[in-house]
C-alpha cells in the first residue's frame, strides 16, 4: 500500500514536473513573438556582402601577362587561358580567358597568386541561370563589374551581423551612420601605429 | 430578447407579405442559416490558417505572408483557389467509392457540429436537448472517415496514418466525453444555453474553467488529440509517414480535409469557450454594467449591443485558445504512439474519472456552488 | 407503423408530413440496401462501412421518431466505436491468402437463404401478429433523457445493472488478455529461443496488484 501510495506521488510529481516544463518552453516560444523577424526579404532587401566576400572573379584583360599561375594554382585547372607566343616580341599575347563558375569553388586561390593582380574577386553572389553553360564566363563578361547593392535604388541593403553595431541583431530600421562593433581597420592600424612609437 | 426567433418570423411573414404560402416561405428560411453557419464556419477557418501562418512566422521570427493582401490576409483565398483549379488526381489502385466517401465523411460531421455552437442567447442554429452530446457523437464518426482514406488509398503509409487517427480519436474520446460529463452534471442539462447560463451571473468568477480547473485541462488534451494537432499529429506526421493518410490525396479532396481539420480546431475552441470560459459572457456581467451605467436592460440598442458583445467574446475566447495551440505547437515535440496510448489510457482516464468523482461529490456537499 | 408514428410526433402539416413519408423511404431503402450489402458483398471491409451505414440510417429512423438522444447514443456506440472498431480488427489482421473456392458452395448457401427466409417469415409474422400497444401520451422528445434516466433507476435497475457487470466483465477480461504477466514462464522461455532477433518483453511491475519487487533498470 505504500508503495503504491508513493508511486501515485511519484507520478504526480512527474506531471507537475512536465507541466512545468511545457509552461516554461511556452514562455519561451511567446517571448520569441515579441522579437523582431530576422527575415532579409530578398529581392527587395539584400545583404551588404562583407570585405572578404568571394563572390564571382572579375578579370582585368589589359593586366593579364598570360603567366598561367592561376591554372596552377587552381585545384581542378579551371581557367582556361588561351594565348599566342609573339616571337618578335618573345611575348604572350592572350587571346581569351573563360572561367567556368559553374564549376569554381570560389576558393581565392587565383586571385591570391595572380602576380599582377589582375583577378579579384567581387560581390556578386546572383549566378543563377537556366542553362549552366551560360556560366562559362569569357574575359567580357569577367570584365564585368557588378551592381553594388548599396547603389541599387530598387534595393533596401541590409548590414550583416559582424557589421552591426554592439547588442543589435537586426539591421532593419538601422541610420546608415550607425557604428559597427568593434574597431574599424584604419582605427586598429592607428592604434598600433601609436603602440609601435610607444615602444620603440 | 428573442432575436433568432423574430428574424425567423419576420422573415416568414415577408416572404407570405409577398404572396407566397406559409409553408413554401418556411421551406425557403429553412437552408438558410444552414447557409450562414456553413460560411461562418469556412471563414473562421480560413482566418484560423492564416493566424496559423502569421503566428507561426511570430514565433520563428520569421515575417509570414505578406505581399498578398494587406498583411497577407489572402492567402487562405489563394490557397482555395488554388486547390479548386487543379486537377483532380486518383492513383492507381485506388478504391474510388471509399476514397471519395472518406474526405466527405470526415468533412460532414464537423460542419454538423456546428449546429449546436452558440454565439449569443438565441444565436445558435438549433438548442438541442442533446446538445453538446450531438458533437460527441458526430465526432466518433470522423474516424471511419479516416481509416476509408487510409484503406483506399492503396498506400501503407495512408493505411498506417489512418489506423493511428483511428486509435486516436477512439482513445481520447472518452476522457474527453468524461470531462464533458462533468460539465453537464453541474449544469444539469447537455443543452449548450444552459451550460453557458449555468456560468453567468458573477462574470469571469463563475465560469467553469474555476470550479473545474482539471477537467479544463483534460479537455483541452484530449481536444488537441481530437483535431491532430501538434503534440498529438501522429497520424500526419511528416517525418514518418509523410502525411498520413492525407498523403495521395489532392485538390478539392485534400482541401476537404484540411478545411476540415481547421474547421474542427475551431469547433474544439469554440467548444472549449463555451464549456469552460464562460461562452458569449464578458468578463463583467454586461446586467451589472447597465445598471451601474442606469440603462434598463430592455433597451432595444443595449441588446444589440449585448450580442455583438455576446459573438465578438465568443469569437475572442476561441482564437486564444487557438493562438495557445499555435503556440504549443512550436513549443512541444510530437510524442510517440506509445506515450500517447499510455497518456490517453493510463493518464487521462483515471484523472477525469476522478474528476467526475469528486464533481458529484461536491455537487453533494457544496449544492450551491456546483448546481445542486 | 413508423410512419403512424412518425405523423403523431409532430404537428400535422401536410409538407412536414410529406417530407416525412420521403424520409422514412429514404432511410428505410438506405438500411436494407447497406444491409443487404453487408451480407453479400465479397469484400468484408465493404461489409465492416457499409454496416456503419446501417447503423447511420437506424440513428436517421431514431431521430424521425423525436428521439434525438437514442440517435446520438446509436452514432457514438455502434457507429463510433463498434464500426471503428470491428474495421480496426480487419485491418490489423494479417491476410495471408485468398480463401480457396469450397466445392458445392451452392449448397451451403441455398442451406444458409432457406434459414434465413425462415426466420424471416417467423418474425414477419410475429410483428404482424402482436398486438402492438402504441404510446399515445405526450412525447417526450428533448425531455427524453430524463425520462430515460428515471427508467434506468426505477424499473430497469436490474437490467442496467447487469449490463454494467457484463461491461466489467468484459474490461477485466481485455486487462487480462492485455497483460504479459500472465503468459506461462515456460512460454516465454521458449518464446525467446525461438526468435534471436526479438527483444524480449520485459514484464511491467505494477506495485498495487503483484507486490514485486524486482528493481526497474
Amino acid at each position: 500500500m505504500l508503495k503504491f501510495l508513493k508511486q501515485v506521488t511519484d507520478y504526480l510529481k512527474e506531471t507537475r514536473d512536465a507541466a512545468k516544463y511545457i509552461g516554461q518552453g511556452l514562455a519561451v516560444t511567446f517571448d520569441h513573438m515579441q522579437r523582431r523577424p530576422v527575415t532579409v526579404q530578398y529581392p527587395y532587401e539584400k545583404l551588404i556582402p562583407s570585405e572578404r566576400f568571394r563572390g564571382r572573379i572579375h578579370f582585368e584583360f589589359d593586366k593579364c601577362i598570360s603567366c598561367e599561375v592561376c591554372v596552377r594554382v587552381c585545384p581542378i585547372n579551371l581557367p582556361v587561358v588561351d594565348y599566342e607566343y609573339n616571337k618578335e616580341t618573345k611575348k604572350k599575347k592572350l587571346n581569351s580567358y573563360s572561367i567556368d563558375f559553374g564549376v569554381c569553388i570560389f576558393c581565392g586561390n587565383c586571385v591570391e597568386y595572380c602576380p599582377t593582380n589582375c583577378l579579384s574577386m567581387t560581390e556578386e553572389y546572383e549566378l543563377s541561370t537556366y542553362d549552366r553553360h551560360e556560366l562559362n564566363y569569357d574575359s567580357v563578361a569577367l570584365g564585368r563589374l557588378p551592381y553594388k547593392v548599396t547603389e541599387d535604388p530598387m534595393v533596401t541593403p541590409l548590414r550583416e551581423l559582424a557589421y552591426l553595431p554592439k547588442g543589435t541583431i537586426d539591421p532593419h530600421n538601422l541610420p546608415a551612420t550607425a557604428r559597427r562593433a568593434g574597431q574599424r581597420p584604419e582605427e586598429i592600424l592607428e592604434k598600433m601605429e601609436k603602440e609601435g612609437a610607444g615602444k620603440s | 430578447m428573442d432575436s433568432g426567433i423574430d428574424l425567423q418570423g419576420s422573415f416568414i411573414q415577408a416572404l407570405m407579405d409577398l404572396g407566397l404560402p406559409a409553408d413554401l416561405a418556411k421551406v425557403i428560411w429553412i437552408p438558410l442559416p444552414m447557409l450562414l453557419i456553413i460560411a461562418t464556419a469556412t471563414f473562421l477557418a480560413l482566418v484560423s490558417t492564416w493566424l496559423e501562418r502569421k503566428i507561426s512566422a511570430a514565433a520563428q521570427q520569421r515575417v509570414g505572408p505578406e505581399y498578398m493582401g494587406p498583411l497577407g490576409m489572402l492567402v487562405p483565398v489563394a490557397d482555395v483557389i488554388k486547390l479548386l483549379i487543379k486537377e483532380d488526381v486518383m492513383p492507381a489502385k485506388t478504391d474510388p467509392w471509399l476514397y471519395t466517401l472518406g474526405p466527405i465523411l470526415v468533412f460532414t460531421p464537423v460542419f454538423l457540429s456546428y449546429l449546436i455552437v452558440p454565439f449569443g442567447q438565441h444565436l445558435i442554429i438549433t438548442d438541442l436537448g442533446i446538445g453538446i452530446f450531438l458533437w460527441i457523437s458526430l465526432s466518433s464518426v470522423v474516424p471511419i472517415g479516416l481509416l476509408m482514406a487510409g484503406y483506399s488509398s492503396n498506400n501503407k503509409y495512408s493505411l498506417l496514418g489512418g489506423l493511428r487517427a483511428a486509435a486516436q480519436s477512439i482513445s481520447y474520446e472518452i476522457p474527453l466525453a468524461l470531462s464533458v460529463l462533468a460539465i453537464v452534471m453541474m449544469s444539469n442539462s447537455l443543452s449548450t444555453i444552459d451550460i453557458v447560463q449555468q456560468q453567468s451571473g458573477y462574470g469571469i468568477l463563475g465560469w467553469n474553467i474555476w470550479r473545474q480547473p482539471v477537467g479544463f485541462v483534460i479537455f483541452w488534451i484530449a481536444a488537441l488529440a481530437e483535431c491532430e494537432r501538434l503534440p498529438f499529429d501522429l497520424p500526419e506526421a511528416e517525418e514518418e509517414l509523410v502525411a498520413g493518410y492525407q498523403t495521395e490525396y489532392g485538390a478539392i479532396r485534400f482541401m476537404l480535409f484540411y478545411a476540415g481539420s481547421y474547421v474542427n480546431l475551431i469547433l474544439s475552441s469554440l467548444m472549449v469557450a463555451v464549456l469552460y470560459l464562460g461562452g458569449w459572457e464578458f468578463p463583467i456581467p454586461v446586467g451589472v454594467i447597465a445598471d451601474w451605467l442606469g440603462i434598463s436592460e430592455t433597451t432595444p440598442w443595449l441588446q444589440i449591443v449585448t450580442a455583438t458583445l455576446g459573438i465578438t467574446m465568443t469569437l475572442l475566447k476561441a482564437y486564444f485558445l487557438l493562438f495557445l495551440t499555435i503556440l504549443l505547437r512550436w513549443t512541444v515535440p510530437r510524442v510517440r504512439i506509445d506515450q500517447l496510448l499510455d497518456l490517453g489510457w493510463k493518464f487521462l482516464l483515471p484523472v477525469s474519472l476522478v474528476n467526475l468523482l469528486l464533481t458529484a461529490g461536491l455537487k453533494l456537499a457544496l449544492p450551491f456552488a456546483f448546481g445542486g | 407503423m413508423l410512419n403512424q408514428l412518425a405523423a403523431l410526433s409532430l404537428p400535422t402539416r401536410s409538407l412536414a408530413e410529406g417530407v416525412q413519408i420521403v424520409t422514412l423511404v429514404i432511410l428505410g431503402l438506405m438500411m436494407l440496401g447497406a444491409a443487404l450489402g453487408v451480407v453479400l458483398l465479397p469484400s468484408i471491409v465493404y461489409s465492416a462501412f457499409l454496416l456503419g451505414g446501417v447503423f447511420i440510417s437506424i440513428a436517421g429512423l431514431y431521430i424521425l421518431l423525436n428521439a434525438g438522444f437514442v440517435a446520438a447514443a446509436q452514432v457514438l456506440i455502434y457507429v463510433g466505436a463498434v464500426t471503428v472498431l470491428i474495421l480496426f480488427a480487419i485491418m490489423l489482421v494479417n491476410k495471408q491468402q485468398d480463401f480457396a473456392p469450397v466445392a458445392n458452395a451452392w449448397i451451403r448457401k441455398g442451406a444458409a437463404a432457406l434459414v434465413c427466409l425462415g426466420l424471416f417469415a417467423l418474425l414477419s409474422t410475429m410483428i404482424v401478429a402482436t398486438p402492438w400497444s402504441l404510446w399515445t401520451g405526450p412525447i417526450a422528445g428533448d425531455n427524453a433523457i430524463v425520462v430515460i434516466g428515471l427508467h434506468f433507476f426505477s424499473d430497469f435497475l436490474l437490467p442496467f445493472e447487469l449490463v454494467s457487470v457484463l461491461l466489467l466483465m468484459a474490461l477485466i477480461g481485455a486487462i487480462v488478455l492485455a497483460r504479459r504477466e500472465f503468459l506461462p514462464e515456460d512460454r516465454l522461455v521458449q518464446q525467446q529461443g525461438d526468435a534471436a532477433l526479438t527483444l524480449p518483453e520485459r514484464p511491467r511491475e505494477t506495485a498495487a496488484l503483484t507486490g514485486s519487487t524486482t528493481p526497474r533498470p
